[in-house]
């Protein structure tokens, strides 16, 4: 077997390592909140993310790819010794593969685009010295850590104090929730349809303009308000003293929303996180292929369909063990405060990615479900955990970044 | 492997739900325990007695889980002392039952003819005060639903006030009883008024504590 060979194989396996990671480590994120509502059951959470995963990863991911996420080292660097990019870029996969063995593990939610970005820093730093890192965008990395839970619990604080004066507090929160749900269905619908048509649905090439998703999104959400609206006229009107009953009613109602926005976060989870799975990996390709070295690079569709299906794997064998284990310790989350904490999940990962701000869905759907306990959403929250969950995301990238430092070390010493 | 659902962790409010369920167990077994000494059924007393002990120690159990399991770092909507103190009143009312169910077994206690129906009276309003309160706790979910607001909270403010009339009414028909007990004088036994006057004291102690719920709930609602 000849170098190329072995490395390219070495890659490989490197990536549907690191693809059953994500999978396994992401899972329970999105869907936690549905299934600790009993929106879903595990088998359908799970059957929901692969769809929304794959689908998300092979329709919306790009199939250019920057080589390094986010831009974190200059590969101009590397173009002298194109095989040190090979290296490394097994090295990074493999640290950060490990380390998000090691969260999901441990229960900790960590961003799968901090571990890999830690582990590109650690054989940055050893190839090319502390230069050739762009040390302004792991500033972005660090701000992301306050930026995203900040963010998404003030937004699930607000969402939840508006949603519980305008329907729970009332005495009749069933009539209320019928009037206000088609509002709520036409703003989910609104923010989705921009989220998936704008700058989305790169594959399709459909290079709408802003304008035009804007119209687009109009459109959706109108839809929605009109669908539900006729939807909402098939539960019966109960006005009956029983507030308890009227309750329930009006949870079952959010639990389609809940559904739907953990679709949502799933489907964004698959377009962009695969990256960090396969975006390495079509570099390696890249270099091996034609020994170029470039910024860019392209993601050929069996690396895509590779990394997709992995990540489902992943999801299945081992997410689905996450969840069952996640199940026996939830809490009585309700579908209308797992709703709070998913939307506004979304919304702030939506509105922040497309202003630019640094942020990650991870960390922003624990802020977010920290503001709906604030707002005295939830039974209890766990403070403790919260604590440890922090310093998990501080710990990702010095950790992914030594290890890929010994792992790119090694190769050095072994490979030519 | 467990994720960011480890943030949540396990509801205090549904095992205080079981505590109180147990409670209202003890609460059940109140009347036929009067109603065995009434008929001066000793056996069916120690026997009715024993069940009570039995159940008290099951809330025990249940209590004593919620407190360890109740860490410093976990968050609650409410205060963590209301709660904490919200589940003392819990307690107390079914010690307080264990102990009836203790005082009337010390010795075969007669009932004078001239306390009868008042005693019967006051038991039957204890107990009924004593659901009132059971009742409260089983509102806290849909109160939990309503983060602490709206129609529910109005509801509960509303119980908690009835709850205290019944409680005055309670001291009352406990003031009553007692007049009626010690005007007696010397046709009663020493041992068995002493014992009679502390079973009345703690039949009044059930209906205070059951206030003691409505009290916390109120605070909860205040915030």
């Amino acid at each position: 077997m000849d170098l190329n060979t072995f490395l390219l194989s070495f890659a490989v396996i490197a990536c549907i390592y690191m693809a059953c990671n994500i999978g396994a480590n992401d899972v329970a994120n999105a869907m936690g909140t549905s299934v600790g509502s009993k929106s879903l059951t595990f088998k359908q959470a799970v059957l929901i993310a692969a769809v929304a995963e794959f689908a998300g990863a092979f329709f919306v991911g790009g199939h250019v790819s920057d080589t390094i996420r986010k831009g974190m080292l200059d590969v101009s660097f590397f173009a002298d010794v194109p095989y040190h990019l090979v290296y490394g870029m097994i090295a990074a996969l493999l640290s950060a593969a490990i380390w998000l063995h090691i969260a999901s593990y441990l229960g900790w939610p960590v961003s799968t685009t901090h571990s890999i970005i830690g582990g590109v820093l650690g054989f940055g730093v050893i190839a090319g010295g502390v230069d050739v890192v762009n040390w302004e965008r792991v500033v972005n990395v660090v701000l992301s850590w306050v930026v995203s839970p900040v963010m998404g619990g003030l937004f699930a604080y607000l969402v939840f104090r508006y949603i519980n004066k305008a329907i729970f507090s009332t005495r009749r929160p069933l009539a209320h929730a019928k009037e206000l749900l088609p509002f709520i269905v036409s703003v989910v619908f609104f923010i989705l349809s921009i989220a998936i048509f704008y700058k989305g649905l790169k594959n399709l090439h459909l290079d709408l303009k802003f304008s035009s998703v804007l119209l687009i999104a109009f459109v959706m959400g109108f839809f929605g308000f009109f669908l539900s609206k006729v939807l909402v006229r098939f539960i019966p009107d109960d006005d009956s003293k029983d507030l308890a009953h009227q309750f329930n009613t009006t949870e079952n109602l959010f639990k389609y929303l809940q559904i739907l926005t953990a679709f949502y976060i799933a489907f964004a989870h698959g377009s962009n996180d695969v990256a960090n799975a396969v975006g390495p990996l079509a570099a390696v390709v890249s270099i091996l292929d034609g020994g170029v070295v470039g910024m860019k690079v392209a993601m050929p569709t069996w690396i895509l369909g590779l990394g997709g299906g992995f990540i489902v794997f992943g999801l299945m064998v081992w997410g689905y063990r996450v969840m069952a284990t996640v199940g026996e310790n939830i809490t009585d989350i309700t579908p209308s405060r797992g709703f709070c904490a998913t939307f506004a999940a979304a919304s702030v990962v939506l509105i922040c990615s497309k202003m630019g701000l640094p942020i990650s869905t991870t960390h922003t759907l624990v802020g977010s479900i920290i503001g709906v306990g604030l707002a005295r959403g939830l039974p209890t929250l766990n403070l403790g955990i919260i604590k440890m969950i922090f310093i998990s995301w501080i710990t990702t990238i010095p950790f992914t970044a030594i290890i890929s430092m010994i792992f790119f070390k090694t190769f050095l010493l072994f490979l030519p | 492997m467990r994720s960011i659902l480890s943030m949540f962790s396990k509801s205090p409010f549904k095992p205080l739900g079981s505590h109180m369920d147990k409670v209202r167990a003890c609460v059940d077994q109140i009347e036929p325990l009067f109603k065995a000494l009434d008929e001066r059924d000793y056996d069916e007393v120690g026997e009715v007695s024993e069940l009570i002990v039995k159940l008290e120690h099951e809330a025990d159990k249940i209590k004593d889980d919620i407190r360890t399991h109740m860490r410093q770092s976990v968050f609650l909507p409410v205060d963590k002392k209301d709660f904490m103190h919200l589940l003392s009143a819990q307690d107390d009312i079914s010690d307080a039952v264990e102990d009836l169910a203790v005082l009337l077994r010390i010795k075969n206690l007669d009932t004078p003819e001239i306390i009868k129906d008042p005693l019967a009276d006051l038991v039957s309003h204890v107990v009924k005060t004593a659901y009132k309160g059971c009742d409260l706790i089983q509102e806290l979910e849909a109160l939990l639903e309503s983060s602490f607001g709206g129609a529910e909270a109005d509801k509960v403010d509303k119980a908690t006030q009835v709850l205290g009339t019944l409680e005055w009414e309670a001291d009352r028909k406990q003031f009553q009883l007692a007049k009626k007990l010690f005007s007696l004088g010397n046709q009663i036994d020493a041992a068995d008024l002493f014992l009679w006057n502390e079973v009345i004291k703690k039949l009044g102690a059930v209906a205070d504590k059951t206030e003691q719920i409505g009290k916390t709930l109120r605070i909860f609602l205040s915030q």
